[in-house]
């Protein structure tokens, strides 16, 4: 499989080609943009992102968790009685359940984002594209995933030489773990 | 509010780009090097001043009893508080939705990281056995001794190093659209390599993006609450203490506003000159300044109120030692001149920013901003040391006075400071020049939708 890249000046451009690329049926669409724009979100399939989940257990995980060290340190295994105040005060370990609910919960959305990404990835099948370094800049590109039989990608430029785009480039598909 | 500058409209996305980028790869002046050079040589005067604490034991500062708590807990509360203005700007103007922030968010980001860096110097080396520090952290050791969680020093470990670490996270996070221009258009390939490596493979694609946008806004909203505790988690290092000048229940939002107002100071402090040195005036405009220069008026108005409370509550309580503290102690007893360097930066300089003429002084916002971040550390040299001075029987009472290598050490964080600054400001793409882009672009939209009588059709407009 391939992918065809098409580079647009603007997002509005990039919208209109990506809605009437799948009013032809066309699907697997993605965007590559220097910045997040609300008109390539809207004309790109609904994503529904897990990360918040994710960022809700680790940062439940980790103040529970927290909780429960504390409690076993200074309740369970080292008691000490100062001043009558109770081993086991639940006022006092709210800082450090806190902070270890914050700190997990924070680790979970950077690296969320890292793994949802497929970042950490020095090398992609799209750096190879001649050009497409412009995507980080002010250029926005979007690649539809193109059949290797030869019909299906005359069908598939017959299309894409409605819309605009101002260059268009083949690169592999990235292997989908 | 919106920052509605024109000149932004005038720049496109790849000038835009070439300005905020290209700082990394343009060759600097000899000013920039001669800073530099500066800021090495007070780094190495630090690292020797370090090695000097370190190899004869704490009995080289002036930490005596009874004021054992001295420099080493001043300097560290006034870093930790510079920091606060960073992720004031980063996360809790970003879900207010200020755009203005957009333009500052990453240094002041910077400022944060570099600013607890310095702070966690200190309780390190106050430890006196620095070597030691890891006591601090729950594991099984065979004495089966375990951190005492009930006091507010192990809080204060947890808070800062949660802090350290979730600010750095979520600068990165906002760095890596940045970083992933700097490789895409760095004019020689190891410097493609090197921010290539740094930007993790970051391509902009919309999965991502989807993704990115999530966590970036729960990172805000969890940074939010975060700032709002670390200042008063160490303010309990204090309100637990029953030492007259400590034992008080406004503390821990009294150093909260006190934190961001020193922040904000020091945002001014290090903004004024980089804009003027990378030519930054069309994107850093007087209105940030003088946005900043609000923020410092508010928080200083809750500081003052803060002393207010501080005073009627010595007065209320009727004790005589917290009576004595506060009317006698602070205005007429040893280092008092302290006392009054923080009425004048903390009380009196905030009132200036009424006038918006003031405001928009720009060097003499440099100067104020100076002058706030005096008052601010001897708000916390009278908290700590006029307290300490000062307690409950005359048998306890002295005096304190720093030595030569207290005052090398806070010079030498300075320097530091300055010189992890100043390699950032190289380096790193030091405004979000992603962020930037989409601003221009909403700006852009809110002006083509705004009723006028021609309206432009389609995008053929945003590039005019």
């Amino acid at each position: 499989m391939a992918e065809l890249l098409l580079e647009f000046e603007a997002p509005e451009a990039l919208a209109r080609a990506a809605r009437e690329l799948q009013r032809k049926g066309y699907t697997g669409l993605d965007a590559y943009t220097p910045y997040s724009t609300d008109e390539v979100r809207d004309a790109l399939p609904e994503r529904s992102s897990w990360i918040p989940y994710l960022v809700l257990t680790a940062g439940l995980c980790g103040a529970g968790g927290a909780y429960l060290l504390q409690w076993y340190l200074v309740a369970y295994l080292y008691p000490l009685d100062l001043g009558g105040r109770p081993p086991h005060m639940p006022l006092a370990f709210v800082p450090i359940t806190f902070e270890m609910g914050v700190l997990c919960a924070s680790f979970a959305a950077f690296f969320g984002v890292l793994w949802a990404g497929r970042l950490v990835r020095p090398w992609h099948p799209v750096f190879e594209a001649e050009g497409f370094e412009s995507t980080s800049v002010d250029k926005f590109w979007l690649s539809v995933p193109a059949s290797d039989v030869p019909e299906g990608r005359q069908a598939l430029e017959r299309v894409v030489d409605s819309l605009g785009a101002e260059r268009r480039l083949y690169v592999a598909s990235e292997v989908r773990r | 509010m919106t920052v509605a500058d024109p000149l932004l409209f005038r720049t496109s996305d790849a000038e835009l780009h070439e300005k905020i980028a290209g700082i990394t790869w343009r060759p600097r002046g000899w000013g920039y090097r001669a800073v530099l050079l500066f800021a090495l040589c007070g780094t190495l005067w630090l690292a020797f001043c370090v090695s000097y604490t370190v190899a004869r034991g704490i009995g080289l500062w002036g930490n005596q009893i009874p004021v054992a708590w001295a420099f080493g807990i001043i300097n560290f509360v006034w870093w930790i508080g510079i920091g606060h203005a960073g992720t004031f700007i980063s996360a809790i103007l970003y879900l207010f939705e200020q755009p203005w922030r957009a333009a500052i968010n990453r240094f002041s980001e910077a400022m944060t990281l570099f600013a607890v860096l310095q702070a966690a110097l200190f309780p390190l080396l106050h430890l006196g056995r620095p070597w030691f520090g890891y006591w601090l952290f729950p594991y099984p050791s065979t004495m089966q001794v375990w951190p005492q969680v009930k006091s507010a020093l192990p809080w204060d470990a947890a808070a800062v190093s949660t802090y350290g670490t979730v600010s750095l996270l979520f600068w990165y996070l906002g760095l890596l659209p940045d970083l992933a221009a700097v490789r895409d258009s760095a004019p020689q390939r190891w410097r493609r390599r090197v921010y290539g490596l740094f930007a993790l493979g970051w391509r902009g694609d919309e999965r991502t993006w989807a993704h990115y946008r999530k966590a970036y806004l729960l990172l805000a909203g969890l940074a939010t609450p975060l700032v709002l505790s670390v200042h008063s988690i160490v303010s309990s290092d204090f309100a637990i203490g029953l030492t007259p000048g400590w034992h008080s229940l406004i503390f821990p939002p009294y150093f909260v506003a006190g934190a961001i107002y020193s922040g904000f100071a020091m945002v001014l402090t290090l903004l004024i000159p980089v804009r003027k040195a990378f030519g930054l005036e069309k994107l850093v405009t007087v209105r940030h300044l003088e946005n900043c220069a609000k923020m410092l008026l508010t928080t200083g108005l809750m500081v003052s109120y803060g002393y207010l409370v501080e005073y009627f509550l010595a007065w209320y309580s009727n004790d005589p030692t917290e009576s004595y503290q506060f009317f006698v102690a602070r205005p007429t007893g040893p280092n008092a001149i302290f006392w009054y360097f923080m009425l004048l930066g903390n009380v009196l300089v905030p009132h200036l920013f009424w006038s918006k003429r003031l405001r928009t002084n720009i060097w003499l916002l440099f100067a104020l901003s100076l002058l706030i971040n005096l008052g601010m550390w001897s708000e916390r040299f009278v908290i700590i040391v006029l307290s300490l001075q000062r307690e409950f029987m005359v048998s306890q009472w002295g005096n304190y006075s720093p030595t030569w290598v207290d005052l090398s050490i806070l010079f030498g964080t300075m320097c530091f400071f300055l010189l992890l600054f100043l390699l950032f400001l190289r380096f790193v793409p030091f405004t979000a020049a992603s962020e930037l882009k989409e601003l221009r672009r909403e700006l852009e939209h809110q002006a083509r939708h705004r009723p006028r009588p021609h309206a432009l059709p389609g995008e053929g407009g945003a590039h005019g």
